[in-house]
C-alpha cells in the first residue's frame, strides 16, 4: 500500500461509493476502486456500461450525483479537471488542430504555469520518449494515426501527471499499430510509475496491458482483481462470458452423483464446487476456448462428438471450428501443429472439469 | 458516362453560371468603371476621358468624411455585433438541446419583412415622439437626443440589421465545433478562461471573420439606413453615392465613389481573407456530440 502524504495508510487513488444519475438513466450505482501509486488498471466493459462515465468522473469533466473521490488522500470530487494535476488521452486524440506537435505538448505545461526552461526540458524529453523527432513543428492533420496517439500520449504524459487517464486510446487504430502501442504504453507506465486508468471495451487490451481489471456492467462493478484472475476465475457469468473466448453451455447439476449434465450432450462431468443452491440445480457451464481437449471419436472416451468444419490458422495458434450433433458450431483453439486435423475429422470433444466454470442459471 | 453528355455536363454547370456572372456582375462594374473616367453636365453623360472626379474625391473633404465616418460606422457596427453574436451563438449551440433549430430560424425572422419597412418601424421606435421618448415625455423624463436622427439611431438601425448574419454565422461555426477539444483542454489545465482564448476562440476565428465581413461590407455602403434616421450629420458614404445618382444627377462622381469602395472592400476582403484556414478549425470530422 502506498504511503500518501498525510501520512495515512490510504490508497493513491480512492473511488468510494459514486454514482451519476442522468435523468432516470443510472449511468454508475455505488462504484468503489482504490489504484495503488504503480498500478495500470484497466477498466473494461461493453459499450453503455458506464467505463466512459467513471473516467470523465475521475477527470473530473463531470460531477458524480454520489460518492467521494480522492487524489493521495485529498478529497478532488468538487475540484475542476484543471486543478486535479492529470493527464488524459482521448479516442479520437482531440489533438488542437491549429497547433503544431510542438504547441500541442506544451499547451499542458504553460497551463499550469511551468517554467520555460523545464517545458523545453519536458518537450526533449517528450520527443525522444515518443520518438517524435522530426514532426514537432507539423500540424496533427500532417500526422498518421499512430503518430497522432503517440502526441496525444506525450500531451497527457509531459506535465508528469497524478495518474494518466485513457479512454479507448488504441480503437481509432489497425491491429498491427495497436499492438505495438500496447506494448509502448506498459513501458510508458512501469517508466514514469504514476496509475494508468485505461477505459476499453476491448478484453485483449485490458489483459495484455494491465495489472489489474476492473470489469464494469450496467453501471456496476461486476468484478475487480489481477488479470490474471479475473481470466482464470470469473467471478460472474456475466465476467466468464466477456473476458476471454469461452463457449456457453447449459447443465444441470446433480447432488447425488455430484455431477453436471450437459442438456444438449450426452456429455457429464465430475463437479464439487455448486455451493449456492442445494440440490439439483440448473447451471451455465463456460469453457475458455483454448481449453478444449480433442481427441479422435474412436478413442472410446467419453466427450461431445463433432466434426471439423472449419479451420482458421492464426499464426502459432489454430483454430477448429466444430460443427456438434445438435448443429452448434463450437470453436476450439489449439496449439498449431505440423499438420493441422483435416476438414471432416470426427472428433471427441472434452475438458478437465478444473478448467471450466460453472454457474447456478437463471441469474 | 459518354463524351457527349459529358460536354453537356460541363455546359450546364460551368458555362450558364459563367455567362449569368459576366452578364450581370462584370459587364456593370466595367460600365461602372468607364463611367467614372466620364463627366455629367446638367443631367447628360459627356462622354470625355477625365480623371475629374478622382481628383473631385481627393480634394473635396466632405467625400473624405463620409468615407471615414462610413468606415467607423462599420467597424463599430461590426465590432459590436460580433460581440454580441458570440454569447447568442454559444448559447443556441451548447443549450439550445431540439430547439436549436428553431432558435436558429427565429434569427432569420426579420428578414422575411423588407428593409425600408424595419427601417421604418425603427423610424417610430427611436424618433422625436416615438415608442422611447414618447413613453419618456409621458413620464415627464427628459427624451433621449443621441438616439433622434443622429449615427447613434443609424448604428442601432444597422446593429439590427445585420446581427442575425453574423449570428448565424458564428452559429454554424460553433455547431461544427468540436467541444470535445474544450474537454482535452480542461484535462490539459486550462481554466475557463484559456479554453476559450487559446482554443474556442482560435478554432471559429475563421466563422467569425466571415460573419464580420457579412456585416462590415453591407454596412460600409450603407445607403437607407442613414437616410431614414441619421440626420442631418448623418451622411453616409453609401448614402451620398445614392444621392450622386438621384437627386444630384453627377453619376460619374457616383460611379468613382462606387469604384473607390468596391476597391476598397476588396482590400479588406483580400486582409481577412488571410486569416481564414479551413484546414485548422475546429471540425474534427468525427461527428459532434
Amino acid at each position: 500500500m502506498y504511503q500518501s502524504q498525510n501520512g495515512t495508510d490510504a490508497p493513491y487513488i480512492r473511488i468510494a461509493n459514486i454514482s451519476r444519475q442522468y435523468g432516470q438513466v443510472r449511468a454508475l450505482h455505488d462504484l468503489s476502486i482504490d489504484i495503488d501509486k504503480h498500478e495500470f488498471i484497466a477498466i473494461l466493459g461493453p459499450s453503455g456500461s458506464g467505463k466512459s462515465t467513471l473516467l470523465r468522473l475521475i477527470a473530473g469533466l463531470d460531477r458524480p450525483t454520489a460518492g467521494r473521490i480522492f487524489f493521495d488522500g485529498a478529497d478532488v470530487t468538487d475540484l475542476p479537471p484543471h486543478k486535479r494535476g492529470i493527464g488524459m488521452v482521448f479516442q479520437e486524440f482531440l489533438l488542437f488542430p491549429h497547433r503544431t506537435v510542438r504547441e500541442n505538448l506544451a499547451f499542458p505545461l504553460r497551463m499550469t504555469k511551468q517554467p520555460p526552461k523545464m517545458i523545453l526540458e519536458r518537450l526533449d524529453w517528450a520527443e525522444s520518449i515518443l520518438s517524435l523527432n522530426g514532426l514537432m513543428d507539423r500540424y496533427p492533420n500532417q500526422l498518421s494515426g499512430g503518430q497522432q496517439q503517440r502526441v496525444a500520449l506525450g500531451r497527457g504524459l509531459v506535465t508528469h501527471p497524478t495518474l494518466l487517464l485513457l479512454d479507448e486510446p488504441l480503437a481509432n487504430l489497425d491491429r498491427e499499430l495497436r499492438n505495438e502501442m500496447e506494448v509502448e504504453i506498459r513501458r510508458y507506465q512501469k517508466q514514469l510509475g504514476i496509475p494508468f486508468v485505461y477505459v476499453t471495451h476491448n478484453q485483449e487490451e485490458a489483459l495484455s496491458m494491465s495489472d489489474r481489471v476492473a470489469v464494469i456492467n450496467g453501471g456496476k462493478l461486476e468484478a475487480l482483481g489481477e488479470r490474471q484472475l479475473i481470466y482464470d476465475h470469473p467471478p460472474t457469468p456475466f465476467v466468464a462470458r466477456f473476458v476471454g473466448k469461452s463457449t456457453r453451455f447449459d447443465g444441470a447439476f446433480d447432488a447425488a452423483s455430484k455431477r453436471v449434465d450437459l442438456q444438449r450432450y450426452n456429455y457429464s462431468f465430475p463437479y464439487e464446487e455448486v455451493a449456492e443452491r442445494k440440490g439439483n440445480a440448473r447451471v451455465e457451464v463456460f469453457v475458455k476456448n483454448e481449453r478444449f481437449e480433442l481427441l479422435p471419436s474412436r478413442s472410446g472416451g467419453a466427450g461431445i462428438p463433432c466434426t471439423v468444419a472449419d479451420v482458421v490458422l492464426r499464426g502459432p495458434f489454430v483454430e477448429y471450428i466444430l460443427e456438434t450433433e445438435a448443429d452448434e458450431r463450437i470453436i476450439a483453439v489449439q496449439p498449431k501443429r505440423e499438420e493441422p486435423l483435416a476438414l471432416g475429422t470426427k472428433l471427441s470433444l472434452s475438458w478437465n472439469p478444473s478448467q471450466c466454470h460453472v454457474f447456478p442459471a437463471g441469474r | 458516362m459518354s463524351e457527349a453528355e459529358n460536354r453537356l455536363n460541363r455546359r450546364l454547370f460551368l458555362h450558364i453560371p459563367t455567362v449569368f456572372l459576366v452578364i450581370f456582375f462584370v459587364l456593370p462594374l466595367i460600365a461602372l468603371v468607364v463611367l467614372s473616367f466620364w463627366q455629367t453636365e446638367n443631367y447628360k453623360i459627356v462622354r470625355e476621358w477625365t480623371a475629374m472626379n478622382y481628383v473631385t474625391l481627393a480634394t473635396e473633404p466632405a467625400y473624405f468624411i463620409f468615407f471615414i465616418r462610413s468606415l467607423f460606422m462599420a467597424i463599430f457596427v461590426s465590432v459590436f455585433s460580433v460581440v454580441v453574436s458570440w454569447p447568442i451563438a454559444f448559447f443556441i449551440v451548447r443549450y439550445g438541446g431540439r430547439y436549436k433549430l428553431i432558435l436558429s430560424l427565429l434569427l432569420a425572422v426579420p428578414f422575411l419583412s423588407g428593409e425600408v419597412l424595419r427601417l421604418i418601424a425603427l423610424q417610430g421606435m427611436l424618433g422625436p415622439t416615438g415608442l422611447v421618448n414618447g413613453v419618456l415625455l409621458k413620464l415627464g423624463a427628459a427624451p433621449l437626443r443621441f438616439i433622434m436622427y443622429s449615427n447613434s439611431a443609424t448604428f442601432i438601425a444597422l446593429v439590427y440589421l445585420y446581427l442575425p448574419m453574423v449570428v448565424t454565422t458564428v452559429y454554424l461555426s460553433l455547431l461544427n465545433f468540436d467541444f470535445r477539444l474544450a474537454s482535452a483542454a480542461s484535462a490539459c489545465g486550462a481554466n475557463r478562461f484559456r479554453i476559450f482564448s487559446e482554443i474556442v476562440w482560435p478554432l471559429n476565428l475563421s466563422g467569425t471573420i466571415v460573419g464580420f465581413l457579412l456585416c462590415f461590407i453591407p454596412t460600409l455602403s450603407a445607403a437607407l439606413a442613414p437616410r431614414f434616421l441619421g440626420g442631418p450629420n448623418g451622411v453616409l458614404y453609401g448614402m451620398s453615392i445614392a444621392q450622386q445618382f438621384g437627386e444630384s444627377g453627377t453619376w460619374a462622381l457616383g460611379a468613382a465613389m462606387g469604384v473607390v469602395l468596391f476597391l476598397f472592400s476588396m482590400l479588406v476582403l483580400g486582409v481577412f481573407s488571410l486569416g481564414i484556414d479551413l484546414r485548422r478549425t475546429g471540425f474534427t470530422g468525427m461527428g459532434r456530440q
